[in-house]
């Protein structure tokens, strides 16, 4: 790639115009395309994963090559736009921009192609040991450029840049003002403003901690199936922000009455950048770690950092070992599977005798010690009020044609400690029961029930559930159900960064080992089932699936990957010493 | 690139081929549909001009290109089957009261004569004013219809059918079609056609009299002399079968015309045809709709979805699946299979169910009476058996099913409720679950905590099929012919067996008499289940599915399409069946006589229950009769739904198992008076008294070796040796 006409990351735009106007003039006959990529992504994959793609751009302006992490929170549907056109005899292209080079008329020649709208929120719960680099302004911290060259399918290259973004250049990058400056309306677009707030309110994204801004993703090209729904991606695109697009407003004023709202008007760029994507790519919790110290583990590097990590829980639980145990294999659960309809793999712990002492005792320390360990964790206080005016699952508002979001609308990963020390007696309304069969149903199915008001929709999701309670919750039946026995005050002993970043590493990685039984350990198991089975009647086919998920995350948690009798012994040990303390 | 001029040629020739259609298409029974339609047109007694494009592609003289272009460019389409239908529209030939409009057209003709100012455009009167219908092309409803998310953008401009539910829905406003001025100065009516949502007023009188003299006479637009149109948005979304996993449902703006208003409401599913246009832009908005267009559906056909078994209609493809599979012998136990596959065993109350679906047909009697043709089952047994698994896959393959519990969360509750309307204040009657599953199934769960006030309606449902109200001065009957699908718990948690059924069944006998099929499901302590159960655990986490069936299970689709097409078939008893049934219904009730601890009520429910599950089989048969073997597998249900009741009697009556199956055997012989049974036949007699196979066999065997019958070496069919 010798001296390219274009920048790829000042000028993007200019890259997509000239390949197609290569590609056009090569043979490429835009009026039967459909819009999809004439080789614009295999410059940029060169480009960005290519060996000479040094970035050296210092500012974060419009029309740049930019990079964006967040959760899809809601989809827009397709928005159609002119990918191609006749400027006098040569064609133009649109693709990945919001504003076109020169005046389009209205001509037969004109394409219509379609371009997919995701709106995109800061993960929620995001910890903040997890966001890219604590350096950058509140409004850099999701969005940073790229300044280092990369290699391709490198699998630790995300985590890696993740450290090299402290960009402090950004911090005075004229966007940067230029978006302050309309979040706090100025003169000029006073009017708009406030017009906007009121929509803008209803838009809340799941985490209200306004500290990171929402983005508006234009996706081409790829499979529907390749962006879903709650799904944390990080996308690499052109940033467009039109200020004049902002600020008019009269015209569709004049339609206020009719349908034609269109979804640009509630999400008002000064608020909402949009991105036109490139490329994306799908992250999971893993990938929010920084995995550098592990680069060759081996069994006793594990063992170590499980017993390290073993020991730190069973200090923030007041030495209830057996306490902790269960917390390291519910911290380690994740959905890897549904079958007929059943979420295998989820472990939601029930710790009970959580009377209000010990809730203020341990409750903080716990919640901190999860936010700490995970990426992203959330805590939910229950009470008659909060059950009573929030609203847990996700609702589409069809005046606003947004999918409003709920507290329950998480990433894939997430951790949820739910709170059930401080619930008094009291009268639930209609929304209350709502959501507190929304709380069972997810954690009996790993679904959030999204309210599409004529209809529901089931939304699959993989969430750790941990409920805290005095006796053993009705409301929410976790798969476990545990009497916390502490010994001791919890030991606010602090740990420092370098202990943590192995746990958070074990954490985040061993959960998606995979896992086998060997036919030799398959005969056991089942003959262990079926004696317990015959002893007591009540055991059913929960109770075999729970002893499955536990065997499987107590052998993942030394990181083997088999199945070995030492192990399952361990398990059924450890739910003999949790059935005595039921009893 | 065409020129103006070939295509002005193209279609001046499209619509001689459009009026030729009109005038000539003859519908089936040799009927000018069009030109009856426009005779109607012309006197006044519709104003919806529907062209089918089915009829169109039907036309013996019709290419498929003309079809094609018609799909493909329906807007300009439109205009030309308009243009065709001015030149035939006949003159009416009733009389009909002339109104404003039609005087005002009288005048306007008129004085067209008088100032013939010639070819001045803004003068000449647009075709449309004159209109008095609007015409419609409807798609073709041959092929599934689109979902929200298959139309693309190469669909602009063509005519789509879509399926959708409505969300939204705008008030009813005038939209202005062509705008009449009158100019101050020269006096003349000045037209202006509108064809977008927004227009621009004409300020200045462009006629050739106020040009020349340079007047810029000043317009006043006459509202009374404009044309208006119905006009009406709705907000279309997709339906959530059609929302692929881990999506949001996409939405649709539609615009409905003239006649297609008011046709409907926010909740309504409906399948559209229509075509799918950008919107034009005008104003600023023109210069970023360069870049970014918003689409909508221009209606031209509403049809509410109904998903009824009566309206199910079959796809070509799948009619002959079906034929193959009626052909199949064995279609009864592999529909059953199918029926929850994951739940393990249970084959019985699975072919019940599946009786359930099927039905019987509804009979109406000279008199009045009614008899219903829904069959009621009520699954009980202990907690964690997987009847609630059961009654929601049940749902599912259902077209019109409600899943509910006794204790339903909706102050509604199961029939129906009068509540007050927040906005309005007005009261409104509002039903519950039973009447929502109208023509469908209804399941529910917990049928034990039900209601007081339920359980008494419920009885009502259950034989009458409706729902009677009397509350805050509405008195009502609403319709609520569903079959009921029960599942209840045992009256203490988990079944006791020391105690009797009876006192276990928490239900009131005048309910449980209307059940069908009362069954038990124990959880029996029981090695091999529990090995399998472990089995079964094992695997789904071994390899993330379930295990391997032994057999491939029918698609719910292919289920539903296979209950649909046999709900169609009436089936008969015939005239020689008659006494089979009667003797059959009259032995059970003598040998209820004979026991001195009753454990069933047989009454003439049990021998309407007889006569509804022989002809919901007769159906899976595809078979207009009720065949003997129809009323035998009908008693066997019923005799396997009790001994899942009464089991442990059995081994209380004096015989053995073997001695008993033979004394069945030599009595059933006796009784047809015949010296050799089939195997089936034998295992069909012994099974209905509760027996297993492996026993009959044993008893085949043991008797064998005493000479008393022979036994055919591969049929195992049964002859008695005459002694």
């Amino acid at each position: 790639m010798v001296g390219l006409p274009y920048d790829c990351l000042a000028n993007p735009l200019g890259a997509v115009r000239l390949t197609f106007e290569k590609a056009v003039s090569s043979g490429l006959n835009p009026s039967s395309s459909d819009g999809s990529d004439w080789g614009a992504l295999d410059l940029f994959n060169q480009f960005l994963f290519g060996d000479d793609g040094l970035l050296s751009v210092k500012y974060l302006q419009p029309n740049t090559l930019v990079r964006f992490r967040g959760m899809i929170q809601d989809m827009l549907g397709n928005e159609f736009y002119v990918g191609a056109y006749k400027d006098g005899s040569n064609w133009r292209t649109n693709k990945y921009s919001d504003i076109s080079q020169c005046e389009v008329e209205l001509s037969p020649d004109m394409r219509l192609w379609e371009r997919r709208l995701l709106y995109c929120v800061p993960v929620p719960g995001l910890n903040s040991w997890a966001e890219p680099s604590e350096s950058l302004s509140n409004q850099q911290k999701t969005m940073a450029s790229h300044q280092r060259e990369k290699r391709p399918r490198d699998g630790d290259e995300v985590a890696d840049h993740m450290e090299m973004e402290s960009n402090e250049d950004c911090q005075d990058s004229p966007i940067t003002k230029k978006m302050k400056e309309e979040g706090h309306p100025s003169s000029s677009s006073m009017q708009h403003d406030i017009v906007n707030d009121k929509t803008a309110l209803s838009f809340q994204p799941p985490n209200s901690e306004m500290n990171s801004f929402p983005c508006l993703v234009k996706v081409y090209d790829s499979p529907e199936s390749d962006l879903k729904l709650n799904e944390i991606f990080e996308f690499i695109g052109v940033l467009s922000h039109d200020s004049e697009i902002a600020v008019n407003k009269d015209e569709s004023d004049m339609l206020s009455n009719s349908f034609y709202e269109d979804n640009l008007v509630q999400l008002p760029p000064s608020k909402v950048p949009r991105i036109h994507c490139l490329v994306h790519k799908k992250l999971v919790v893993g990938d929010f770690v920084d995995r550098s110290p592990m680069t060759n583990p081996n069994p006793s590097l594990i063992r170590g950092i499980r017993d390290g990590l073993l020991s730190h829980l069973t200090a923030v639980l007041g030495n209830d070992g057996v306490a902790a145990q269960y917390l390291l294999l519910h911290l380690l659960s994740k959905v890897h599977a549904r079958v007929d309809g059943v979420a295998v793999g989820k472990l939601s712990l029930n710790f009970t005798n959580f009377n209000k002492e010990a809730a203020s005792v341990f409750g903080t320390p716990l919640t901190l010690t999860m936010k700490d360990l995970l990426p992203f964790t959330q805590h939910m206080p229950l009470t008659i009020e909060y059950l009573n005016s929030t609203t847990l699952a996700p609702k589409k508002d069809y005046q606003a044609n947004k999918l409003v979001s709920g507290a329950l609308q998480l990433a894939e990963g997430s951790h949820l400690t739910i709170d059930e020390t401080q619930l008094q007696a009291g009268t639930l309304n209609s929304t209350g029961v709502e959501n507190a069969r929304s709380l069972k149903h997810l954690i009996e199915f790993q679904q959030v029930e999204y309210d599409f008001q004529y209809y529901k929709m089931e939304m699959a999701s993989d969430v750790q559930l941990l409920v805290l309670s005095e006796g053993k919750s009705n409301i929410l039946p976790a798969d476990l159900v545990l009497p916390f026995q502490p010994s001791s005050t919890g030991s606010s002993n602090v740990v420092d960064e370098a202990m943590i970043q192995p746990w958070r590493w074990f954490l985040a990685t061993q959960r998606s080992l995979s896992h086998s039984i060997s036919p030799e350990m398959q005969k056991v198991v089942e003959e262990d089932l079926v004696a317990a089975r015959q002893a007591d009647r009540s055991l059913g086919s929960q109770d075999f699936s729970r002893l499955l998920t536990m065997s499987r995350l107590m052998s993942l948690s030394f990181g083997e990957t088999s199945l070995s009798m030492e192990h399952w012994q361990m398990v059924k040990e450890l739910e003999r010493l949790r059935k005595e303390r039921l009893r | 690139m065409q020129s103006m001029n070939t295509n002005d040629v193209d279609y001046e020739h499209d619509r001689a081929l459009a009026r030729d259609f009109l005038v000539n298409f003859a519908d089936i029974h040799g009927e000018a549909k069009y030109m009856n339609l426009l005779q109607d047109v012309a006197n006044r007694k519709t104003r919806a001009l529907q062209i089918e494009l089915e009829d169109l592609f039907n036309y013996k003289d019709s290419d498929d290109e003309f079809v094609r272009k018609v799909t493909e460019n329906t807007k300009r389409y439109i205009a030309i089957f308009g243009e065709a239908i001015d030149e035939l529209m006949p003159e009416p030939t009733e009389p009909f009261l002339d109104d404003d409009h039609d005087i005002l057209m009288t005048q306007r003709s008129q004085e067209g004569n008088e100032n013939a100012d010639g070819s001045d455009p803004s003068q000449r009167m647009p075709a449309e004013i004159k209109r008095f219908y609007e015409v419609y092309i409807q798609a073709s409803s041959k092929d599934r219809p689109f979902t929200i998310r298959e139309v693309k953008a190469s669909y602009i401009g063509q005519l789509v059918r879509i399926s959708g539910i409505v969300t939204r829905c705008s008030d009813v406003k005038p939209l202005m079609q062509v705008a009449v001025y009158t100019c101050e100065d020269c006096g003349f009516e000045i037209y202006q056609e509108v064809t977008a949502r927004i227009f621009m007023p004409l300020f200045e009188c462009p006629s050739r009299r106020c040009k020349t003299n340079n007047t810029k006479g000043n317009l006043i637009l006459q509202l009374r002399a404009s044309k208006f149109m119905k006009f009406q948005e709705a907000k279309i979304q997709e339906l959530a079968e059609h929302v692929p996993k881990g999506h949001i449902p996409r939405s649709m703006t539609v615009h409905l015309r003239g006649e297609l208003t008011r046709k409907v409401a926010p909740g309504d599913v409906v399948e559209l045809s229509g075509i799918f246009l950008p919107i034009p832009y005008v104003g600023f908005r023109a210069m970023r709709a360069g870049l970014v267009a918003d689409t909508y559906l221009e209606a031209m056909s509403v049809t509410h979805f109904k998903r009824k078994y009566e309206e199910y209609e079959l796809r070509s493809e799948e009619e002959e699946h079906i034929g193959r599979l009626s052909e199949d012998g064995d279609i009864y136990n592999k529909l059953a299979q199918s029926l929850a596959p994951e739940i393990f065993g249970h084959e019985d109350v699975k072919k019940a169910l599946l009786l359930l679906l099927v039905g019987a047909p509804h009979r109406k009697l000279k008199d009045g009476m009614q008899i219903r043709g829904d069959v009621h089952i009520c699954l009980m047994g202990d907690p964690g058996v997987a009847k609630s698994q059961l009654l929601k896959h049940i749902i599912n393959v259902a077209p019109r099913g409600v899943y509910t519990t006794g204790r339903g969360s909706s102050g509604v509750g199961l029939t129906a409720a009068v509540q007050k309307d927040p906005v309005t204040n007005e009261m409104v009657l509002e039903g519950g679950a039973l009447v929502l599953a109208d023509m469908g199934i209804c399941a529910i769960d917990e049928f034990d905590k039900m209601e007081e006030s339920d359980r008494t309606a419920i009885h009502e449902v259950m034989e009458q099929q409706t729902v009677s109200i009397a509350k805050a001065g509405i008195t009502t009957s609403l319709n609520a012919r569903t079959a009921v699908l029960a599942a209840a718990n045992p009256a203490w948690g988990r079944y006791d067996l020391r105690r009797t059924p009876a006192e276990n069944i928490n239900l009131p006998p005048a309910l449980l008499s209307r059940f069908d099929l009362l069954w038990l499901i124990l959880d029996k302590a029981d090695m091999d289940i529990d090995l399998e159960l472990a089995r079964h655990v094992v695997y789904v986490h071994q390899n993330k599915e379930s295990p391997a069936l032994g057999f491939t299970p029918l698609e719910p689709s292919v289920l539903r399409a296979y209950i649909a097409s046999a709900r169609k078939v009436c089936p008969s008893v015939p005239r020689e069946l008659e006494e089979y049934i009667a003797s059959a219904y009259s032995s059970i009730r003598q040998e209820e006589a004979r026991s001195d601890t009753p454990h069933s009520y047989t009454t003439i429910r049990t021998l309407l229950s007889i006569l509804r599950l022989s002809a919901a089989l007769a159906r899976l048969r595809f078979s207009s009769t009720v065949a003997q073997s129809d009323v035998d597998e009908a008693l066997r249900l019923m005799q396997m739904s009790k001994f899942s009741l009464y089991s442990d009697d059995r081994q209380k009556s004096g015989l053995d198992a073997i001695s008993d199956i033979y004394s069945i055997l030599r009595d059933e012989a006796a009784r047809t008076n015949r010296m050799d049974i089939s195997y089936a036949h034998a295992l069909n007699w012994i099974s209905r008294k509760g027996y297993s196979e492996a026993q009959l066999k044993e008893c085949l065997e043991e008797y064998a070796a005493l000479n008393v019958w022979q036994i055919h070496p591969n049929s195992f069919d049964i002859r008695f040796i005459d002694a």
